[in-house]
């Protein structure tokens, strides 16, 4: 072939094709070059958030702009139509159902109120409108803590920001009533970068630490049990740790055991409250639904919380998770039926009979209670002595402790049967020896007979009985939801106008 | 030679800004060069194959090394060019040529299973249903899931490739 330079100059065209296609070819390189710049530059619109979100957004409808499915579904969670036998997401006054419990919370605020939560949505309205928080006129007033706001609002964690884990804990519940007023929500499971399961409350982070485990090295199916074990665990104030704080702490440095925990309050010489009737020093089972599940044949399968009450479900071909948060039972397709292949009518009626037949010996248990509480009352009023008494009250304290570790923790008889079976029968036999011990001191004293069972059929003669004046705590509370209340919501409006994102719907 | 350099300076430039020196590798990062991958690549990341398998294990051939690249220059071109011209649809299917190749590799893996003695005596028909079709007619959610189109995952996490600009050169600019 000749040298280049000597076709042109023979052809002088030449030159000019050979710039005429050198163009072609470069322009269509061009062309091609632009096409993928652009089809690259698309992959940035792929996943666009609608909205900036910080970690401390307390408002659970701007993250929701951004994730309208997980929002959508976690909003139903308003709805309170579902009853199974013994819960559901209504609201239940139990002790209306079981006046026993009052006489067993004789002295404490329980015995003023206690129902069956309805759903994280309204975890806020809940906890104001309860007669345990009492009626409080001012922010230094009231019978509650601020600890006790801990687990209701993604605003907590953003006060622990602004003011520290510690100062957060100091002071009465109506410090923060106008600050904490969003429900439960995203902020307090997820990182708003990454959208990763997160711990946004110190409590869980301090007891894993005491225990030497790194809550961060926690895998993701893990996390979808423990973002749940932040708040559904057993919990109690320390006054020590901190000056003027109830530091909110969980008792598991022994173990997570109803025995060790109780081992762990003994040490300690911890109670909630003295019994008003036996004087007793007692301790009240929070929720320890964690602890309980932990037992169950579930957590030793790796079954999450997350997988029975908020499962994967399928939109519009788009799988997400159902942050309707409730109870399986209204749900069984998507939750047990997932793993057993059997008829939902049968998987339900398996689950009832477990709780038939844990609250059989657990009513029997809470009768035997109000028993030891009467008969207590009656040595004391016979003169006996403290030194007399010293060992029955740690039994009725003990007893009482194994009933409400079992009772307090909704679903242990599905999420641990065994477990809460054994727990309540080592109920039965502390307060049997207990009694025991109780008809000899009545004897000694004279008293040689059975003190007779009260009257407290209804909720009303039980509290009559234990001598609560309701219609003062029920004027308190409605002098609060007249007078400070509407204040603290008006004080939240103005403070979230102000933000930095409004809400726009 | 001033025409050759630019020639040659904007194929450059077509091969970076392509990543097409990515392509000879086995990581499943390049298969989400283009965005449209990304339902696959979130599905395929949130299954258990991910564990043990990347995109190439199951999608090019591995009888030998030659058809290996053979195949994936071939299948590469052919996406390339439809993710070009903007000819993909909302929903992708796998062609014949590639089921081929997915099909060899399941077995590739899983023979033992085809040929466990224990599933042939106790399993009714076993060796004819692991003959006459496809692993996935009956494991239709392996590894990929039920649903599938350009939108299954809208949130999904997925390491799409970042702006091509140099960050010294960003640092440049906006200073």
């Amino acid at each position: 072939m000749k040298p280049i330079t000597q076709i042109i100059e023979n052809r002088p065209w030449m030159a000019w094709l050979i710039f005429l296609i050198t163009i072609i070819i470069v322009f269509i390189i061009g062309l091609l070059a632009s096409s993928v710049i652009e089809r690259r530059a698309e992959a940035v619109f792929v996943n666009v958030p609608k909205t900036e979100v910080s970690q401390f957004e307390p408002r659970n409808s701007v993250w929701g702009e951004n994730y309208p499915r997980e929002f959508q579904s976690y909003y139903q969670s308003a709805d309170t139509s579902f009853a199974s036998k013994y819960n559901g997401s209504q609201m239940i006054d139990m002790l209306e159902i079981d006046p026993r419990l009052v006489v067993l919370w004789a002295g404490y605020g329980f015995s003023r109120d206690y129902s069956q939560g309805r759903g994280h949505f309204y975890a806020v309205d809940d906890i104001r409108n309860s007669l345990r928080t009492g009626g409080p006129t001012n922010e230094t007033d009231g019978p509650q803590p601020s600890t006790c706001w801990t687990c209701k609002s993604p605003d907590v964690p953003r006060m622990m920001q602004e003011e520290g884990v510690s100062e957060f804990y100091k002071g009465k519940w109506s410090r923060l009533g106008a600050e904490v007023v969003n429900p439960i929500g995203c902020a307090d499971c997820h990182d708003s970068k990454t959208m990763n399961l997160h711990i946004s409350r110190p409590g869980l982070i301090e007891a894993f630490e005491r225990q030497g485990k790194d809550i961060t090295k926690a895998s993701h199916q893990e996390m979808r049990t423990l973002v749940c074990a932040q708040c559904h665990v057993e919990y109690y104030f320390d006054k020590h740790k901190a000056e003027g704080a109830a530091y909110l702490t969980f008792p598991w440095d022994k173990g997570m055991s109803a025995e060790a925990i109780e081992k762990y309050y003994d040490e300690i010489e911890f109670s909630d409250w003295t019994h008003s009737m036996s004087k007793a020093p007692m301790l009240k089972a929070q929720h320890p639904e964690y602890e309980t599940y932990s037992l169950g044949i579930h957590a030793e399968r790796g079954v999450s919380c997350a997988d029975c009450h908020m499962p994967y479900k399928s939109e519009g071909g788009q799988k997400f998770t159902d942050h309707h948060i409730q109870s399986p039972l209204n749900n069984v397709a998507n939750s047990c039926q997932v793993c057993h292949r059997e008829e939902t009518a049968k998987l339900i009626q398996n689950v009832y009979d477990r709780q038939d037949k844990i609250i059989e010996n657990r009513n029997k248990l809470e009768e035997l209670l109000v028993y030891a509480h009467v008969e207590a009352k009656k040595a004391w009023d016979l003169g006996a002595t403290e030194a007399e008494m010293k060992d029955i009250l740690m039994g009725i304290r003990h007893a009482q402790w194994r009933w409400d570790f079992a009772a307090a923790s909704h679903g242990a008889s599905f999420h641990a049967p065994i477990e809460t079976g054994r727990i309540i029968s080592t109920g039965i036999a502390i307060v049997g020896e207990t009694r025991i011990k109780l008809a000899r001191l009545l004897a000694r004293k004279g008293f040689n007979q059975e003190v007779s069972y009260p009257d407290i059929a209804t909720k009303e003669k039980a509290q009559e009985f234990i001598g609560l004046d309701m219609k003062k705590l029920k004027e308190e509370k409605q002098a609060f939801r007249q007078n400070l209340l509407p204040k603290w919501i008006e004080t939240a409006k103005k403070r979230e106008a102000g933000y930095d994102k409004k809400v726009g719907m | 030679m001033l025409i050759a350099g630019i020639f040659i300076g904007l194929f450059f430039f077509l091969f970076y800004v392509s990543k097409a020196y990515s392509y000879l590798s086995d990581n499943p990062e390049t298969c989400v060069n283009c965005h449209i991958m990304s339902p696959q690549y979130a599905t395929w990341n949130h299954s258990s194959h991910r564990r043990y398998t990347n995109c190439n294990d199951c999608h090019v051939p591995h009888n030998n090394v030659f058809n290996k690249y053979f195949f994936k220059a071939k299948d590469g071109m052919r996406h390339a060019s439809m993710f070009a011209l903007r000819l993909e649809p909302q929903v992708i299917f796998i062609h014949q040529a590639g089921k081929d190749v997915v099909h060899q590799n399941c077995i590739r893996c899983h023979s033992k299973l085809l040929l466990d003695p224990k599933l042939v005596s106790s399993v009714k028909n076993q060796s004819v249903h692991a003959t006459d079709r496809v692993c996935w007619e009956c494991h239709r959610e392996v590894p990929h899931g039920q649903v599938n189109s350009l939108s299954s995952t809208p949130n999904a996490r997925v390491p799409l490739p970042e702006s091509p600009v140099p960050d010294w050169l960003k640092k440049a600019i906006a200073n």
